[in-house]
């Protein structure tokens, strides 16, 4: 079959109705349910487990596609496809959110199965989940600007409603409104990058503006739309002081959701970020150095800010802003060298983030379910709360130690092998600004783990916690996407080629996206 | 510079912008705030229907509006959405209401 990636995009896309409706109709009396809302008694939807179970079928099937889409990249190279004025291109950069999103959301399904059980609206959760999947992997596809906004709003608005899934506390409310408002602002700013761009070259396809903007030069209408691109997107991506939605985000929503949006969904807006911004590079030299700015805002401020927090996800959503600083580095030094070195380092830390991060999310998750949400309870989870957890939650909390050393970036483990990959890139430029940033990144590595080892340390070396003696065990079903995504975080450091087939095409995109004009 | 319509046109969508941030913040109403976010949306609109026809692409120009005009739509129902459930916990549409989550 020609062209996989298309089934790979449209499949999720077509399943997602279903997903709901399937999941919304009641097949026998009990699966109603009353619940009492507002003081008055009503049906509630249908407790049927059809949308989990479909859910999980739709990404089996999608991974079909996706091996499909890949053995055909790896044999032919890109491919494009073309429907009127809308083209769609799989290069090497969309076959790595496409893996990284597939990858992840499929753990998070199977994850979600028992930690969601409980509340109502499951249907609307996975049909949302399998959207955004499909919806992220139609971003990394997408060949013009316009195209590029459509699905990244498309995503933007699958996430704003699954960050405010609970929309019966009022924290997750605050979240999603924060979320919104900051995210629509930001997408009406690339659209006006946009109608710059189109005002002034006359095309939205990638490659047209590319040559177009080396033939102006220094325009001020491309300095402009690349400015907004960056702030536009920048809010998605969440680049320091454009960050504030994030924490809240990160921290309300379903503890899957939170992996996705920690995960893939950040990055996704770093990949629109990219391709945008790389249609635009040869107007101007300085792009690279705005994303060593960005990059060393984000890293700084990113572990500052983790210093000082109680709560374990909010904790992981300010380290989450660090790594997005050390991925811009890396862009940076490629970007600046012409060199794939660090773009190829800068997304081979996007998957081993994707990994890392994905886990401790899922990890800490697991940990909020046995202790607060089995009870009934919707505390946040404390730090303080974690004391002890080895002992009764041996699983979790090794996957969460992995998971935070990991992207501490200790030896064994994925995250130093990706870190160290931009930092030899950095150093090859030979330029003393860089190396300078490269030694600032590896100084902020250290001092991630300020507040890695004492999660480690409280986990594993105090008397168990009220909360964690009173705690429910953990569901199997949980322990699985835990055991896999901690066995190749493991064998991603020990073997760290293991993922080069993806992340070198993606460099070597990259590269030939922005190094066009020199 | 000369006074042409386009240029009506461009002051028109500088002053949509103004008034759209401005809006987004003095504003402490939910409604109001996403009355400004649809504002915001409105400037972005025409200004693809001028850049359009500053190429000389109208016809494209006002195809990628009618698409904006669809994604701002659903952007403004999530948001109203969000802001009947908010009304419904809060009991209040002020947005100080929202600010607990700090740090």
């Amino acid at each position: 079959m020609n062209n996989a990636f298309l089934w790979l995009i449209a499949l999720p896309l077509l399943a997602s109705p279903f997903v709901y409706i399937l999941g919304r109709i009641p097949f026998s009396r009990a699966a109603f349910r009353t619940v009492r809302l507002d003081g008055h008694l009503v049906l509630e939807n249908p407790r049927s487990r059809i949308p989990a179970f479909l859910a999980l079928a739709v990404m089996l099937i999608m991974w079909v596609f996706f091996a499909m889409t890949a053995s055909q990249f790896l044999a032919n190279g890109a491919q494009s496809w073309t429907f009127g004025s809308v083209s769609l291109r799989l290069d090497g950069l969309s076959l790595l959110l496409a893996a990284v999103a597939l990858g992840l959301g499929t753990l998070v399904v199977i994850f979600s199965g028992p930690y969601m059980a409980d509340d109502a609206g499951e249907e609307k959760y996975y049909a949302l989940l399998v959207l955004m999947v499909g919806v992220m992997i139609g971003l990394g596809c997408a060949y013009d600007l316009f195209n590029l906004w459509v699905w990244f709003e498309a995503m933007a608005v699958s996430s704003y409603l699954l960050v405010a899934f609970y929309h019966e506390q009022p924290a997750a409310l605050e979240s999603g409104v924060k979320y919104l408002v900051q995210s629509a602002a930001g997408s009406v700013l690339v659209l006006l990058g946009i109608a710059l761009v189109f005002a002034q070259t006359g095309t939205l396809a990638l490659d047209q503006i590319q040559s177009a903007a080396r033939a102006t030069v220094n325009a001020p209408a491309l300095l402009a739309a690349g400015a907004l691109f960056l702030i536009g997107y920048g809010v998605k991506a969440a680049l320091v002081p454009l960050h504030t939605w994030l924490p809240d985000a990160h921290s309300q929503a379903p503890s899957g959701i939170s992996a996705m949006l920690s995960g893939v969904v950040i990055e996704a807006g770093l990949v629109a970020l990219l391709r945008s911004l790389g249609s635009l590079s040869a107007v101007t030299p300085s792009w690279s150095t705005l994303l060593f700015i960005f990059g060393a805002l984000n890293m700084l401020l990113g572990n500052l800010l983790a210093l000082r927090q109680t709560q374990v996800k909010r904790m992981l959503a300010f380290s989450s802003l660090s790594h997005i600083g050390y991925m811009l580095l890396g862009l940076g030094i490629a970007v600046y060298s012409g060199q794939p070195g660090g773009a190829e380092g800068s997304f081979f830390h996007l998957i081993n983030h994707a990994l890392m991060k994905g886990l401790a999310f899922l990890a800490a998750g697991a940990l909020l379910y046995c202790l607060f949400i089995a009870t009934g309870s919707h505390n946040a989870l404390l730090i303080s709360d974690l004391a002890g957890a080895a002992r009764r939650y041996p699983l979790p909390a090794l996957a969460l130690s992995i998971a935070v050393l990991g992207l501490g970036g200790l030896p064994p483990l994925a995250g130093f092998m990706s870190k160290w990959q931009i930092f030899v890139a950095g150093f090859q430029t030979h330029d003393l600004v860089v190396m300078g940033l490269v030694i600032f990144a590896a100084l902020n590595s250290v001092l991630s783990l300020g507040y890695y080892a004492p999660l480690v340390n409280m986990m594993y070396r105090q008397k168990p916690s009220t909360a964690v003696q009173s705690g429910k065990p953990l569901p199997w079903i949980m322990g699985i996407p835990l055991v896999l995504l901690s066995l190749a975080i493991v064998a991603i450091g020990i073997w760290p080629t293991l993922v080069q087939w993806l992340s070198a095409p993606a460099g070597a995109a990259l590269v030939s996206m922005t190094a066009f004009g020199r | 510079m000369t006074w042409t319509p386009l240029t009506l046109v461009l002051i028109g969508v500088i002053c949509l912008l103004g008034v759209g941030f401005y809006g987004l913040l003095i504003s402490r109403n939910l409604i109001k705030i996403i009355v400004a976010l649809q504002i915001l949306g409105k400037a972005a609109l025409i200004a693809f229907v001028m850049a359009g026809n500053v190429n000389g692409q109208t016809g494209q120009g006002q195809a990628l509006a009618m698409t904006i005009i669809v994604a701002d739509t659903i952007v403004a129902v999530v948001g109203l959405a969000l802001a009947v459930q908010v009304r419904r916990r809060f009991g209040t549409m002020d947005i100080k209401a929202l600010s607990n989550l700090k740090g």
